[in-house]
């Protein structure tokens, strides 16, 4: 259906959103924090059995938990040392 | 929201898990990949017009000016380099490492973009990885602060917008919004094009 998820598949629902919110904005809508917190669920319940229902994978998740720990410690510790270093460059 | 979160992705799992090996209800794909695609189109589609429709943070974005966008491209390079030194680190495929950390925290993005783009291991990984750098936000966030005040701006990445803005308002002071939603925001929009782009020299 919409596998590979190709650029034209992301770019278009959120163009179309930000245009029919625009549009829209001056309308009574009700909140849409439910609606999101749905989507996202089930979203991640897709993703959740995906990994489940993945043998294979469930035997290489022990190995996936320190690999993931250091990809994100350092991208963290990076991302506050060039914003700590692009501040005095850009003096914000 | 986290534990809503966590509880749907535990109960997947195990769904996943019971249909896979015992009862076989559906096919596997129907729900890993075609729910999981619409899911994510109607998560944008929403995303977006939740944007559009709200006045006050569209002119937050008109105000912000140019020089507070030079703080998301920081945390850009600043996740490329970290993600580099990982690969290298862990020896694992550079490109790939570097697409992983370029979710900037949204994993609800990352792993099942990364799990379609290259495989679900690695959408395993990308949505632990970006999950984790939520979590750290929101738990070191009295610490890091004390090292930076705009450090958890940073840390959170694509979250500033959403899950991690309350906390960090609270630590950072008020008059740090409009530079984390904007934060957010930009992280937010470059995050799939970025793995993306990355994932195809992978």
């Amino acid at each position: 259906m919409f596998n590979p998820l190709s650029i034209l598949d992301l770019i278009l629902p959120l163009v179309v959103g930000v245009f029919c919110g625009y549009f829209l904005r001056n309308k009574k809508i009700p909140k849409l924090e439910n609606l999101s917190l749905a989507v996202i669920v089930i979203l991640i319940f897709s993703l959740g059995f995906g990994i489940g229902s993945n043998n294979q994978l469930l035997s290489a998740l022990p190995q996936v938990g320190l690999q993931a720990l250091v990809i994100s410690a350092l991208a963290i510790m990076f991302s506050i040392i060039f914003v700590k270093a692009g501040k005095r460059l850009v003096k914000t | 929201m986290i534990k809503w979160i966590l509880a749907a992705l535990i109960i997947g799992c195990v769904a996943g898990y019971v249909n896979n090996n015992f009862i076989n209800a559906v096919p596997n794909g129907l729900i890993s990949d075609q729910l999981f695609a619409v899911a994510l189109i109607a998560l944008l589609f929403v995303f977006g017009f939740s944007f559009a429709l709200d006045k006050a943070a569209v002119d937050k974005m008109r105000k912000t000016g140019v020089r507070i966008f030079a703080f998301p491209f920081l945390v850009v390079l600043g996740s490329i380099v970290g993600g580099l030194l990982a690969a290298l680190i862990l020896q694992l495929n550079l490109a790939g490492t570097i697409a992983v950390s370029s979710g900037y925290g949204w994993y609800t993005l990352a792993g099942p973009m990364m799990g379609q783009l290259m495989g679900p291991k690695w959408g395993t990984l990308a949505f632990t990885a970006n999950f984790l750098r939520e979590l750290i936000t929101i738990t070191t966030i009295p610490l890091m602060v004390k090292l930076d005040r705009y450090a958890p701006v940073a840390s959170g990445g694509g979250t500033t917008m959403d899950t991690t803005l309350g906390v960090i308002m609270r630590y950072c002071g008020k008059d740090t919004l409009i530079l984390a939603f904007s934060n957010g925001l930009v992280l937010s929009l470059i995050a799939p094009f970025a793995m993306v782009a990355l994932a195809s020299f992978a």
